[in-house]
């Protein structure tokens, strides 16, 4: 977008700006949420686990006005090139935003149960994790809002890390999971947790590749092959 | 838009891509330039770019842009136009020098016909109008005539509307359909390439939806050149598009390619409503 001059509607431009905003507006309101549900597991705090799920609906709502924004840009204006790619990308991303924040929600419902027994230091593991899967979010968000798909390349390549990192982190519980009888059922909350925050890191590369697809036109999901600027 | 539009990026206009596609072409331009002034100013310049077999070409760019002039080109239409002249190039069409002496504009007509952007039936019967060609060409055997007044009315999709008033005024048809019997007038004389100049603009969307199926359905027998100022209609019937600006050809490529991923910056600022 930044390279190109306005266009000759001006409505036009302030339709995208706002479909741009918004979708980067959403994708803040995920990451919270997420830091929020983390963040009640890590320091016990029912009231952050309670922000995050009550949270959601906002993202919700996001996902759906964003998704009414794109249809009426579509039929209004009928974008083309990379108008049309900045509009499709952005409905997609919001898709992929709304359910990253699902996965918030089902990490802090599970946080508020592991948080009413008493406490676990293994919890802590999890951080390490998460800041993983924050970091690609980020970046992912990052790339998108400054349409750079070496960023979001980036991303990308962070899902072999990604993977190792989950089955360290769940290979510890599960193992302690099986000497455990007292938190046995915190442990198996904390599995499912890590496998929350490794579809977070997905749903990153989804977005990732959104990026990609936006600013260069080249489709790369599913293992097909770069853009020739990005090999 | 043409005054206020920058100036095209040389470095831009020299990378036309794909200019001559695969397979056998219909028509080759090679280093076009034409002149309306007696060859003091070129309103085209240097237009290479081959236009395929029954396939439809769009060419689109903004007012000014001498799209249309190329069009009368391709059919010799700018001959009426006394100061005009090739400059620098040529065109050929099946392999011809259109321009060569021994070439006659009429003949040549026959073999490329052109629909306009006004419909234009003459004030006789609707039969008359696409038994027109024909009979200029000498065929006066009804049975002939007959056959060939259904097959091109049901080849412009109108034979159902009209088969049973086809004695009536042409110009008691609707627009749209004064339109396709147009196009039926150029079928019959069975050409080879059909020109369309903006052939939509005066009809409502109905029409126009016919008029593109009707397009969309000749490309099995004919190669068909369109001039457009509707992007939607462009991607929505024409296999390539070549887009013009100031004269010259900027980016010529599949239909698809222009819309979805142009190579060139002034390609996408145009379709994409940023030149000002």
């Amino acid at each position: 977008m930044s390279s190109h001059q306005g266009h000759i509607l001006t409505n036009f431009d302030d339709a995208l700006s706002q479909i741009k905003e918004a979708t980067i507006g959403m994708g803040a309101g995920a990451q919270r949420n997420l830091n929020n549900a983390i963040r009640g597991l890590i320091e016990r705090n029912k009231s952050l686990c309670d922000t995050a799920i009550a949270d959601d609906d906002d993202e919700d709502r996001s996902e759906v006005e964003i998704d009414h924004l794109g249809m009426r840009i579509l039929t209004k204006y009928r974008p083309l090139a990379s108008d049309l790619r900045m509009v499709i990308t952005s409905m997609k991303i919001a898709s992929h935003l709304e359910r990253i924040s699902d996965q918030a929600v089902s990490i802090a419902k599970r946080s508020r149960k592991v948080i009413k027994s008493p406490e676990i230091k293994d919890v802590l593991k999890v951080e390490g994790f998460y800041k993983v899967a924050s970091s690609m979010l980020t970046n992912a968000i990052t790339a998108y809002a400054d349409g750079n798909s070496e960023l979001a390349l980036s991303v990308i390549e962070e899902e072999k890390p990604l993977k190792k990192c989950h089955k360290t982190t769940s290979r510890v519980f599960a193992k302690t999971l099986e000497g455990e009888s007292e938190h046995y059922r915190d442990y198996l909350d904390l599995v499912f947790i890590c496998r929350w925050l490794e579809r977070v890191g997905d749903l990153a590369i989804n977005i990732a590749e959104e990026v990609v697809f936006e600013d260069t036109s080249t489709d790369i999901r599913h293992g097909r092959e770069l853009p020739p600027e990005l090999q | 838009m043409q005054d206020t539009a920058q100036s095209p990026n040389q470095q831009d206009v020299n990378s036309t891509s794909n200019t001559k596609p695969e397979g056998k072409s219909m028509i080759e331009i090679d280093d076009l330039s034409f002149s309306y002034d007696q060859g003091k100013t070129n309103t085209l310049r240097n237009i290479t770019l081959n236009v395929p077999e029954k396939q439809v070409t769009s060419f689109i760019g903004p007012s000014g842009c001498g799209k249309s002039t190329l069009l009368r080109c391709l059919n010799r239409m700018n001959d009426l136009v006394e100061t005009s002249r090739i400059t620098t190039g040529q065109i050929r069409i099946m392999d011809q020098d259109i321009n060569a002496k021994n070439v006659s504009a009429i003949e040549l007509r026959k073999q490329v016909g052109m629909v306009f952007q006004k419909y234009n039936p003459f004030p006789k019967s609707i039969y008359d109008n696409v038994a027109y060609g024909l009979r200029i060409q000498g065929i006066k055997k009804k049975a002939i005539l007959e056959e060939a007044v259904e097959k091109s009315l049901r080849g412009a999709a109108l034979w159902d509307e009209v088969k049973d008033r086809l004695k009536d005024s042409a110009l008691g048809l609707s627009g749209g359909q004064q339109q396709r019997l147009c196009i039926a007038r150029t079928m019959a004389v069975k050409p080879k390439v059909i020109l369309m100049d903006e052939p939509c603009s005066a009809l409502d969307p109905i029409a126009t939806a016919k008029v593109e199926e009707l397009i969309t359905e000749l490309r099995q027998d004919f190669t068909i050149v369109i001039v457009t100022h509707s992007m939607q209609q462009a991607s929505r019937i024409s296999d390539r598009t070549a887009f013009f600006y100031l004269g010259e050809l900027i980016e010529y490529d599949t239909t698809e390619q222009i819309f979805t991923n142009p190579s060139i910056k002034q390609t996408e600022d145009y379709i994409s409503g940023r030149f000002g």
